[in-house]
């Protein structure tokens, strides 16, 4: 999944605002470059869990993704996310006297679609890695996975069981996510290729079809709800290739208990990036990986955003002759945009129907669409620190 | 102005006005006069508010620039700070309201000429909902990554950086209570907001890490912002907090710093209240002369039909107008004024209360509009008297000459009577307890307008006393200097009653800051017994603020020669009795070995309460917290808010101190270490061994310590030397404003003689024309002038004294707090007697000069 871009974004531009909201103009010293490296991911690993569902600090960037459809008993439903970023701003840490100088920098987003009502709630936050309000803590050595910024959180309560609680103005959730499947290495057994140069790679897996139930509080108001959520978690130092101005990533949880993963990395000629790739997952938890020739995305549908003026598409034709699987999505709330003060993009709940192999197939899942609004790989030239 | 009369003829203003015209043209000088005049007493006034309010303005700038958008505030209530922990504690708890935690201190820095720089650690991932300072469309370079994770980075504002010549990479060197660290500026802050860049030319920025390094408060936050929307999230919020952090709106820590100097501009704006007072004499001579000039042309002119009012209306609004032209030449003279002496203002204010740091003036329309309006009501209330005058005398009688002083002669007793009854009504002013600084300073000028108004009938006594005995004295002139001042005594008076009051503002204020210095060194002389006192290096002249290296005061207890060593620690707390911050002083000891003076001591305690203070008994307090509060006896006990709540301590004692005008209390340190746990020492107090060398200790100490802390070490002789010289620093506003008073008290007797000597061109015309020869004629002017300034001065002592009794024991009291001893010199006398009949004899030269050239025969055909 491409989403290490959305964490550049936010993180090298934290304080970042659009140009109107300020009138301070703030000039840095270039700092020459750190002499230690990051570790890139160069070939596939080895994979512990449930140590690896913790940090892996050596790396730039990692970050945990949360997001999830829900519904009510009386069928209202709910779309939600919830993500953890961390990004590292040098490959080691500074010696220092202050609990407060950090080299770890986390931010989260939590956003929830109320459909029902057609109201998109989203929220960010930022913290230094550090002085307990924000972190990440590995499986081994006793102590549970948890990874959180300040009151947002996601954490281990029982073999399998991750409980995410986050709250905001008007909103809170607090659900318990259980996982039924093993972790579904992405890519080349977990080693996700993102561009030709070597390293430019992520270590990636997944947890899907994972059952979830809980409370989300609106307004004061509080509801009962159930559903599914999908997990990725993913970890790398790499850069994005120029000339990709964004990419959309596709998640979908069918009713029958398969899953797909799809991310089309979007050139500025049009065409697709050679890296786009993809997962199916069968309820057994087998899989099958997708190349970029594999599938055709066609958009049938667009939404035309008020507040940035950013063109996303809304409603999807899928077809991947591979699988004898054909699909349409669409976006379940128009308004899914994050506006927040670092990022522009688009990350919602969409509902999928279609046919597999002749027979009808359903779901719902969360679609993500970034350089709507912005180019991406310029602005991340910009403001990518020269570690 | 066109008015239709009954009849419907219509009556025009326009010949009155061109009569008024040809009129200044004629005789300029006087309304020059009565125009400097009113532009001297509104420069003061406006000259004083843009100092106050440049100061005011920059530190309330740069509060704001710190305070951003936050709406509350949770600080220690112990000087230590906050444990760091308890914001991560908050942030998990409530990570829906907004928080931000901020180290803060101050800093000098050679690279940036030595000023204290508010040195502000901020955590960026919290600030931007309060300061948008670090959010920039269009920052370039990654030297945050630097400012984020390398220690000793920081951030300066562009223009601070530029203008003393610093480009991103510098090495500044941060001078912190003493102690030297380096530091890179690895980033600039540009901001087209003029009034962000004037708050932040102050500041240096850095991570919260690297300030609490450089600050020595690793593990410690000075305070965390809020921005707290909902009642219930405060309520919650207040509810978690340990009992030694409290939450405070950041309105009142605003308000409470403002009215930490409110008494000190009071003072100094009624200071130049009296500047303007001295000015309206001047309005009212030169108006009552030109109108009596008129008085037969204003005869006529009733004559053949203009009214009453026309009448008011044409001297009103002559005055209106020089009021205008004298208040906006006094306006601009107040800005190149007040420039020059806020610099002198913003010492003291750094002395004795904040530090505030003002690189501009800044001018509110509020100043331009007092200035004018002062300007011309003054002017017009003091031309009021003579148009009303003028308008009410019947046309038959204006057109005798001597009306004016008959009738003034006619109101002698009824000006000893109101005189009687303005100066009751001051001394009940005065005497009105709660009535404040406001009521004390009403009372004051009471006083003084009362004393101006019994003038002529004192003139009037001794001038008459004076002709009978001068001829046999000093021949003819005896006689004929006399009854010349009290021929036009309604001039004369006014003249002399200006002059007096100012030269009575030069002995008073002179004896009250005689009196003040003499009981400040007396004070010092008892207080201050130890040999050598050890402090970190001040970042303002009165006020230490940081501590000495616990290592160094270790040592320094061992110190080869050192006998005995006295520590002291400070802290502002909380009086709950009183709900205001006072400085308590924790002390092991006392540094006056018993020769402290105090002004009450708990009875049972017998002469020296410290016995009781080191046995932690209670506490003593100072003075001025009983006298600001209005108590008429000490209280018995006195409760103050410490981190284990609020504790009572039995008054022990009552002390003077004259460093602090809040109010100082003192303890134990045992006492404060049990409530307060901050074990640090701000400053030391070392007896010497008998027979030792003090300056050879103290320079033994300065070479020992130097690479640890560069300490401020000073003998008991330079250290009462350094304090001599706060004090008469913070007294050199006041001698501007005595200087300006005599300017303008010289001013009004020079236009009072010059008007008066053209009024009677004709009569020295004839004197000279039987005789006299300019020589004569001179020594007659000089005589007549010198009489006056003698007069005036003579006048001026009493009042003067009255004066420095009301500032010593009623202002200084209600303003400071502080009993001050009144000491009497000589020389305040002397001097101001000196004053006035210098500047009246300098003031009658150029008429006397004038006179011995004038034309006679034109001078006796004038009329």
């Amino acid at each position: 999944m491409q989403r290490w871009l959305i964490l550049f974004i936010t993180l090298m531009v934290f304080w970042v605002q659009p140009a109107w909201a300020t009138n301070t103009q703030l000039t840095w010293v270039d700092a020459p470059p750190h002499a230690a490296q990051f570790r890139k991911a160069l070939k596939p690993q080895d994979w512990h869990f449930p140590q690896d569902f913790g940090p892996h600090p050596q790396y730039q960037t990692e970050w945990w993704y949360y997001t999830g459809n829900l519904e009510t008993e009386a069928g209202r439903p709910f779309g939600y996310q919830l993500t953890f970023f961390r990004q590292a701003l040098t490959p080691t840490p500074a010696t220092t006297d202050s609990q407060w100088r950090s080299h770890q920098i986390y931010s989260a987003h939590f956003t929830v679609s109320d459909i029902q009502d057609r109201h998109f709630y989203p929220y960010e936050r930022f913290s230094r890695g550090n002085l307990a309000l924000a972190g990440a803590l590995a499986g081994a050595s006793g102590t549970p996975y948890q990874v959180w910024l300040q009151d947002w959180s996601a954490t281990a309560v029982a073999a399998g069981q991750v409980r995410l609680q986050a709250k905001a103005e008007n909103v809170a959730l607090d659900l318990v996510v259980q996982q039924t499947l093993p972790p579904v290495l992405q890519g080349d057994r977990g080693l996700s290729q993102k561009g030709m140069e070597p390293g430019n790679a992520s270590y990636y897996y997944s947890l899907v079809q994972q059952p979830t139930t809980g409370t989300i509080v609106l307004n004061g108001k509080s509801y009962v709800v159930k559903g599914l959520t999908w997990k990725d978690h993913e970890y790398s130092t790499s850069a994005l290739t120029p000339g990709t101005i964004g990419w959309d990533w596709f998640s979908m949880q069918f009713d029958n208990g398969s899953a797909l993963m799809l991310y089309l990395l979007r050139r500025e000629d049009g065409t697709l990036a050679s890296t786009s790739a993809g997962t199916f997952m069968a309820p057994d938890g087998s899989t099958q990986p997708l190349g970029f020739q594999d599938w055709t995305v066609t958009t049938l549908d667009t939404w035309k955003s008020p507040r940035s003026q950013a063109v996303y598409p809304a409603q999807w034709q899928i077809e991947i002759p591979k699988l004898d699987l054909s699909l349409q999505g669409k976006s379940l709330l128009a308004n899914q945009e994050l506006n927040t003060a670092t990022a522009t993009y688009w990350e919602g709940a969409v509902a999928f129907h279609g046919n597999m192999a002749h027979q009808p197939l359903q779901g719902k899942g969360y679609v993500e669409l970034t350089g709507y609004a912005t180019r991406l790989d310029n602005l991340l030239s910009e403001r990518t620190p020269k570690g | 102005m066109i008015q239709t009369l009954p009849n419907g003829a219509i009556a025009s203003n326009r010949p009155l006005w061109r009569l008024a015209w040809q009129r200044l043209q004629l005789r300029p000088l006087p309304y020059l006069l009565c125009i400097l005049g009113i532009a001297l007493g509104v420069a003061m006034m406006v000259a004083i508010d843009l100092a106050n309010g440049s100061a005011q303005r920059a530190f309330a700038l740069s509060t704001d620039a710190i305070t951003g958008k936050a709406t509350h505030r949770i600080e220690a209530i112990a000087p230590g700070g906050i444990d760091e922990t308890i914001y991560a504690r908050l942030k998990r708890q409530f990570g829906q309201v907004d928080a931000a935690p901020i180290v803060e201190g101050y800093v000098k820095v050679p690279e940036l000429g030595n000023q204290p720089f508010r040195l502000v650690g901020v955590d960026l991932f919290a600030e931007s909902p309060f300061r948008n300072y670090f959010t920039d469309a269009g920052s370039s370079g990654n030297g945050f990554v630097q400012f984020l994770t390398e220690p000793n980075t920081i951030v300066l504002l562009k223009d601070t950086a530029d203008r003393n010549g610093l480009a991103l990479g510098a090495t500044l060197h941060l001078d912190v209570a003493g102690q030297m660290k380096t530091a890179a500026l690895v980033g600039t802050v540009a901001t087209t907001d003029q009034l962000n860049r004037r708050a932040l030319s102050n500041f240096l920025f850095a991570d919260i890490a690297t300030a609490q390094e450089i600050l020595g408060q690793v593990g410690r936050l000075s305070h965390i912002d809020l921005i707290v929307h909902q009642p219930q999230d405060l309520e919650a919020i207040t509810q978690t907090l340990p009992t030694d952090l409290q939450v405070e709106t950041a309105e009142a820590q605003k308000n409470a710093v403002q009215q930490m100097t409110a008494a000190f501009e009071l003072n100094l704006t009624a200071l130049s209240l009296l500047a303007l007072v001295v000015g309206m004499f001047l309005v009212y001579n030169t108006v009552t002369f030109s109108v009596v000039q008129r008085r037969p042309l204003f005869g006529i002119l009733r004559c053949i039909g203009v009214t009453q009012g026309q009448l008011l209306t044409l001297i009103l609004s002559e005055a209106a107008i020089f009021s205008v032209i004298g208040s906006v030449i006094g306006i601009v003279l107040g800005i190149v004024l007040g420039r020059s002496i806020v610099g002198l203002i913003t010492q003291t204010i750094n002395d004795f209360y904040f530090i505030v740091n003002v690189q501009q003036v800044t001018l509110s329309n509020w100043t331009i509009a007092k200035g004018l309006v002062m300007g011309i009501v003054s002017a017009l209330m003091a031309a009021a008297i003579p148009a009303i005058e003028a308008m009410q005398t019947s046309p038959t009688l204006t057109l005798q000459r001597s009306t004016l002083e008959s009738k003034l002669e006619a109101l002698l007793p009824k000006l000893v009577l109101v005189w009687i009854a303005m100066t009751l009504a001051g001394m009940a002013l005065l005497r009105w307890q709660s009535g404040g600084l406001v009521a004390a300073f009403a009372g004051l000028f009471a006083v003084l307008l009362g004393a101006a108004l019994l003038t002529p009938p004192l003139v009037t006594l001794l001038m008459r006393g004076l002709a009978m005995v001068g001829q046999p004295m000093v021949g003819v002139f005896g006689k004929l200097a006399p009854r010349n001042i009290l021929r036009s005594l309604s001039r004369t008076s006014v003249a002399i009653a200006a002059l007096m009051v100012s030269v009575s503002v030069i002995v008073g204020v002179s004896i009250m800051v005689g009196s003040f210095r003499g009981t400040v060194v007396q004070w010092l002389d008892q207080t201050l017994q130890a040999d050598i006192y050890v402090s970190p290096p001040s970042t303002t002249a009165n006020r230490v603020l940081g501590k000495v290296d616990p290592a160094i005061v270790a040592q320094l207890k061992t110190f080869a020669g050192v006998a005995k060593v006295v520590t002291y620690n400070d802290a502002d707390v909380q009086v709950v009795d009183y709900n205001k911050p006072v400085k308590v002083i924790a002390a092991d000891g006392d540094v006056s070995q018993g020769k402290r003076p105090y002004a009450w001591i708990r009875p049972d305690l017998g002469k020296d309460p410290w016995v009781a203070i080191d046995a932690g008994k209670g506490a003593i307090i100072s003075e001025a917290l009983i006298l600001r509060e209005n108590l008429s006896e000490p209280p018995e006990t006195i409760t103050l808010r410490t981190p284990a709540g609020n504790q009572t301590f039995p008054v022990l004692a009552v002390f003077y101190d004259y460093s602090s005008d809040r109010g100082t209390i003192i303890l134990d340190n045992d006492v404060y270490q049990q409530f307060w746990h901050d074990p640090s020492v701000a400053s030391l107090g070392l007896f010497t061994q008998p027979g030792v060398d003090v300056e050879a200790v103290v320079e033994a100490i300065k070479t020992q310590f130097n690479d640890q802390q560069s300490l401020a070490v000073q003998s008991n002789v330079s250290l009462r030397q350094g304090s001599l010289e706060i004090f008469d620093r913070t007294f050199a506003i006041t001698d501007a404003l005595r200087l300006l008073a005599v300017v303008v008290a010289f001013i009004g007797v020079l236009s009072t003689l010059m008007s008066l000597q053209l009024e009677r061109t004709r009569e020295i015309g004839i004197l000279r024309a039987t005789g006299m020869t300019p020589r004569q004629l001179g020594s007659l002017t000089l005589l007549e002038t010198g009489l006056m300034g003698l007069m005036a001065g003579l006048f001026a002592l009493p009042l003067g004294y009255v004066l420095a009794w009301i500032l010593i024991y009623v202002i200084n009291v209600r303003s400071f707090g502080w009993t001050l001893q009144m000491a009497l010199e000589a020389k305040y006398f002397w001097q101001a007697l000196l004053v006035a009949v210098v500047a009246a004899l300098l003031a009658g030269v150029y008429p006397a000069v004038r006179l011995g050239r004038m034309n006679i025969a034109a001078a006796v055909r004038e009329e």
